[in-house]
């Protein structure tokens, strides 16, 4: 863990002074600081949300009965699993607890790096964003081969190419609110961060949870597709 | 089996109009069923790129072949033929993934006791098989809990067929799996 925070420390000092013209202007000063206040702040985030999410996983999970529907493809998985020449026989349960562990996998690795792409101001997931997760985090060693140099090399020159003082480019005044989404509202009193940068994110988790029809549209909508094919 | 299941992607994948090939494209999960997960962990208005996707494709197949590897290697160690869920949660403990044993621990848990009933349905009606014996001890718990608990998984079980039926004639894998995969999966 305390690796992992170091890296994370690492990655977020380069990364902070990209998304943030006040940090910006503070990580030239804050250069030889270390670990200035705004990254701390998306380090207690980046921790919260997570919290949140296994937390949700775990209330969920509670509430599975029907093991038959899944959001992977049972067949499939038993086949990636057998690709390795010294499986041999693998249990009715195994590709089922799969299906499951790789949902985890896929919002545990999605939640990361949509942080990143929140950093850099963007609204769509890249490639990149998960280079950068991937480079983050300690359980993901096993991925690093998967996204190549280029991907984590573009990450490192764009914020160098932040961090050297080109300036950040401001949205027009008059942007939707709905378009605000992600942008960080920084109190000049007392610096701490007004609006989190993922308000909406949480509020989908929480909509999601509180409404259990729309657990039951899903599964609905899960059924039709498997009969379309 | 093999064939049908190979024919069976090769077919989905064709009718989604992926450029990949259908041996190719039989390394990954779909990239429909991975799109819709990702999209559940991110605000309505976020967006996903195409290559966000099929890189999320491959990480997912290399971890289901990190954790198999690990749970295949400790089946050998023990001279045991049979992947089993819990040697997916010990090796999801060894490479790190410990956030996740917790809630599938709990989810697996829940399969087998739907297993156990679907197990004293079928004793009902078969003599039992050595193995399903060692089904019965492993899964001794939840069997203690008999008496009302058979009533009322008598009725689950039944609905649970039901709808399985139902199921297994819509995804069509669904009579591959606890058919010929299930007896497939238990040695004899």
């Amino acid at each position: 863990m305390e690796t992992n925070n170091q890296q994370q420390q690492q990655q977020g000092a380069q990364a902070q002074s990209g998304p943030y013209p006040v940090a910006g202007a503070g990580g030239s000063a804050g250069a030889g600081a270390g670990a200035p206040p705004p990254f701390q702040h998306l380090l207690q985030q980046q921790q919260q949300q997570l919290q949140m999410f296994w937390s949700y996983q775990r209330q969920e999970i509670e509430h599975v009965n029907d093991f038959k529907n899944h959001q992977l493809p049972l067949a499939r998985i038993k086949k990636i699993m057998k690709a390795d020449e010294d499986v041999r026989m693998i249990s009715a349960e195994a590709p089922i607890l799969f299906a499951k562990a790789c949902e985890l996998f896929i919002l545990e690795l999605t939640i990361r790096s949509w942080l990143h792409a929140e950093e850099n101001k963007r609204r769509t997931l890249q490639k990149n964003d998960i280079a950068a997760a991937i480079t983050r985090t300690d359980i993901f060693d096993f991925l690093v081969d998967i996204v190549p140099r280029d991907e984590i090399k573009d990450d490192a020159a764009l914020v160098g190419a932040t961090a050297s003082g080109v300036p950040y480019y401001y949205p027009p005044i008059g942007q939707p609110a709905g378009m605000m989404i992600g942008r960080p509202a920084v109190d000049p009193a007392t610096g701490v961060y007004v609006q989190p940068p993922s308000q909406a994110w949480q509020s989908v988790w929480q909509s999601a949870a509180e409404d259990a029809s729309y657990g039951t549209g899903g599964a609905g909508a899960q059924r039709s597709l498997d009969g379309q094919s | 089996m093999a064939d049908s299941d190979n024919d069976s992607g090769g077919a989905h994948n064709a009718g989604k109009g992926s450029e990949m090939s259908p041996r190719e494209q039989d390394r990954f999960l779909p990239i429909a069923n991975v799109s819709r997960i990702m999209k559940k962990a991110l605000p309505a208005n976020a967006k996903i790129s195409k290559d966000a996707k099929e890189t999320v494709q491959e990480c997912v197949s290399e971890f289901i072949s990190f954790i198999t590897g690990e749970a295949s290697d400790k089946c050998q160690r023990e001279k045991r033929k049979t992947i089993n869920g819990d040697d997916l949660l010990w090796a999801m403990t060894t490479l790190g993934f410990e956030d996740y044993v917790e809630p599938l621990k709990g989810y697996l848990q829940r399969f087998r006791e739907m297993e156990g009933e679907k197990t004293v349905a079928a004793r009902d009606k078969d003599a039992p098989p050595p193995t399903n014996a060692t089904n019965s001890a492993y899964e001794s718990p939840s069997y203690a809990a008999a008496p009302g608990g058979i009533m009322m998984h008598q009725g689950h079980v039944y609905g649970s067929a039901g709808f399985h039926q139902v199921a297994g004639g819509a995804i069509k894998g669904g009579p591959v799996y606890p058919g010929p995969g299930s007896n497939a999966g238990r040695p004899r």
